[in-house]
């Protein structure tokens, strides 16, 4: 096992299907996953993440460019690089006539897990996971959450030495999600790199060291969450609810983003003061907080559509 | 910084008894689903002794082997839905187990919890007919043949489809076209004569047609022997080995 957890280089896609235009998923998207990283791509529906999910995790021809896992070419020598990875599928489900113990041990088992080990992970993974409860009922009978739970707990009790995840927490309540960042982060200690998509913006920030955002198949930024609200243009949003109408007032002092009526200004800490001043002059009211992801995100993804 | 290191070679058929192991815990827990395979047999079983007792070992004979042969449809069934339902492909491949395990695995799963009918089937034969032992170890070896050759066409078959929907309607026809239609309750004989090479070609009556002749049930030429047994046996491979090959060739969709 030698290089990076995963390299990509120029990696394309494009779907070609009888009677319908071909579909370029991906036009060119490079990136490197350091070991023991972990790293989430952010994108909107249809950006290309799972693409990439697919073809880096070996179940999905890439067009042109390259992935390295590991050091091994998926396009060239797959089934060298699949022992080192386990996927947790999007919209996947376990075996609804199997109990989420069984799903953890007959899948460990089918990845060549000797039986002790398998019992011993599969009974830590549910633990982990918070699936006990609910260790011995068919799946079936379990909720959306639940299910999602024991696909995510049949994948992390692999400790494979590179995890993707496609949208592990979707329908998951708080706790759950919880549950599963704790989970993701003790295994990276222990020496797994995850890649991860979520839609979920905290989930991205608390969990990831480093972030893509993707947009119509390209990589429109990367850094970690830190770097990315940076690029922002301030630290703080002034929310001012009825501001629209007043935004050239405000234009000075940072980014301005109207929606509605309402008006958000990027501003930082040292320009927080003029900003409230015309707020209370113009006898408005504002909320102010730190900028988040999503900020980031919105205004990565948005300044890129406007471009169009 | 300890890195963890995958623990399973990929060597050729890893997983298979794991894999098989969960079909069968998975078939296991559906045990209504188990009698269902008796439904279509039982049923022309009885038409037959209501209608022409002297038929029933043929019947018999034909039941055998229609139920291995459905264990096909079977096969065609849930490699479509856990493809498509549940991504286990996706779960499964993306990993040390080889896909020929993962064929494997599933086709003999389903065909271990699916064995019983076919068993007590083939009580009610030694009984009914009755079979030689030579005779039942034939039918053994062809109903073994009929069954690689309806798993390995069943996965191969589950890979072109995108909706589970589409897949019971043509799983149906297809398995029902050549498993009742055909020449396999039936003596070869009441099947129109230049039509017959067709059926001989076909597996499940290629099958019944062998054992049929060796009953006296049929008359075959050695032509059609050869054509029936070489049939089987090229077919059963082909399909076998294009199976092994499509299974791999499959995990990387384009």
């Amino acid at each position: 096992m030698s290089g990076e957890a995963l390299r990509s280089v120029d990696l394309r896609k494009i779907y070609q299907s009888r009677g319908t235009p071909p579909v370029e998923a991906l036009t060119g998207v490079s990136m490197e996953v350091h070991r023991g990283e972990r790293v989430a791509l952010l994108g909107r529906n249809g950006a290309g993440k799972t693409t990439f999910l697919k073809i880096a995790s070996t179940l999905l021809r890439p067009t042109s460019g390259s992935v390295e896992v590991f050091g091994f070419d998926i396009a060239r020598s797959p089934e060298k690089a699949r022992p080192y990875i386990a996927v947790v599928p999007q919209e996947g489900k376990p075996f609804f006539h199997l109990t989420p113990r069984e799903q953890i041990y007959t899948y460990l088992r089918a990845r060549g897990f000797a039986r002790e080990t398998a019992k011993a992970r599969t009974e830590e993974s549910l633990e982990r996971m918070g699936l006990n409860e609910f260790a011995d009922r068919l799946s079936v009978t379990l909720s959306g959450g639940q299910r999602q739970r024991t696909m995510v707990a049949t994948v992390i009790a692999t400790e494979a030495p590179l995890l993707f995840l496609d949208e592990p927490t979707i329908g998951m309540d708080p706790f759950a999600r919880r549950e599963v960042w704790s989970s993701l982060r003790s295994l990276t200690q222990k020496g797994s790199t995850i890649l991860l998509t979520t839609h979920y913006l905290d989930e991205a920030e608390v969990l990831s060291n480093r972030l893509y955002i993707v947009e119509r198949g390209a990589v429109l930024s990367a850094g970690t969450a830190e770097e990315l609200k940076a690029s922002v243009g301030g630290t703080l949003k002034v929310l001012i609810p009825s501001g629209a109408v007043q935004v050239e007032q405000f234009r000075s002092f940072g980014t301005c983003v109207t929606d509605g009526l309402s008006l958000t200004v990027i501003v930082n800490p040292h320009t927080l003061g003029d900003v409230m001043e015309i707020v209370e002059r113009s006898e408005m009211t504002a909320t102010v907080g730190p900028v988040t992801l999503e900020e980031a995100f919105l205004r990565a993804v948005g300044r890129s559509i406007n471009e169009d | 910084m300890k890195t963890s290191t995958p623990l399973a070679p990929s060597r050729a058929f890893a997983g298979t008894a794991a894999f098989l192991w969960t079909e069968v815990l998975v078939q296991g827990n559906e045990r209504m689903a188990m009698l269902t395979s008796m439904v279509v047999p039982g049923i022309i079983l009885v038409f037959v002794e209501i209608l022409n007792p002297a038929l029933i070992g043929v019947a018999l004979v034909g039941a055998i082997l229609f139920s291995t042969f459905t264990m096909g449809q079977r096969v065609l069934n849930e490699a479509a839905y856990l493809r498509i339902d549940h991504k286990a492909n996706d779960l499964y491949l993306a990993g040390p187990m080889t896909p020929e395990a993962y064929f494997l695995g599933m086709s003999v799963g389903i065909m271990i919890i699916y064995l019983a009918p076919t068993v007590f089937l083939g009580v009610l034969a030694v009984v009914v007919v009755p079979l030689s032992l030579g005779t039942g170890l034939l039918l053994f070896a062809l109903a073994a043949a009929v069954w690689l050759f309806a798993a390995s066409t069943g996965y191969i078959f589950s890979t072109f489809f995108l909706d589970n929907r589409a897949i019971w309607a043509y799983s149906s026809l297809f398995f029902n076209v050549f498993g009742v239609l055909a020449p396999v309750f039936y003596p070869l004989g009441l099947f129109p004569s230049a039509l017959r090479p067709i059926v001989l070609l076909m597996p499940p009556s290629a099958a019944a047609a062998l054992v049929q002749s060796v009953i006296g049930a049929a008359t075959l030429a050695p032509w059609q022997t050869a054509l029936a047994a070489g049939g089987l046996v090229a077919e059963t491979v082909a399909v076998f080995v294009f199976a092994i090959y499509w299974a791999r060739r499959t995990v990387m969709a384009d």
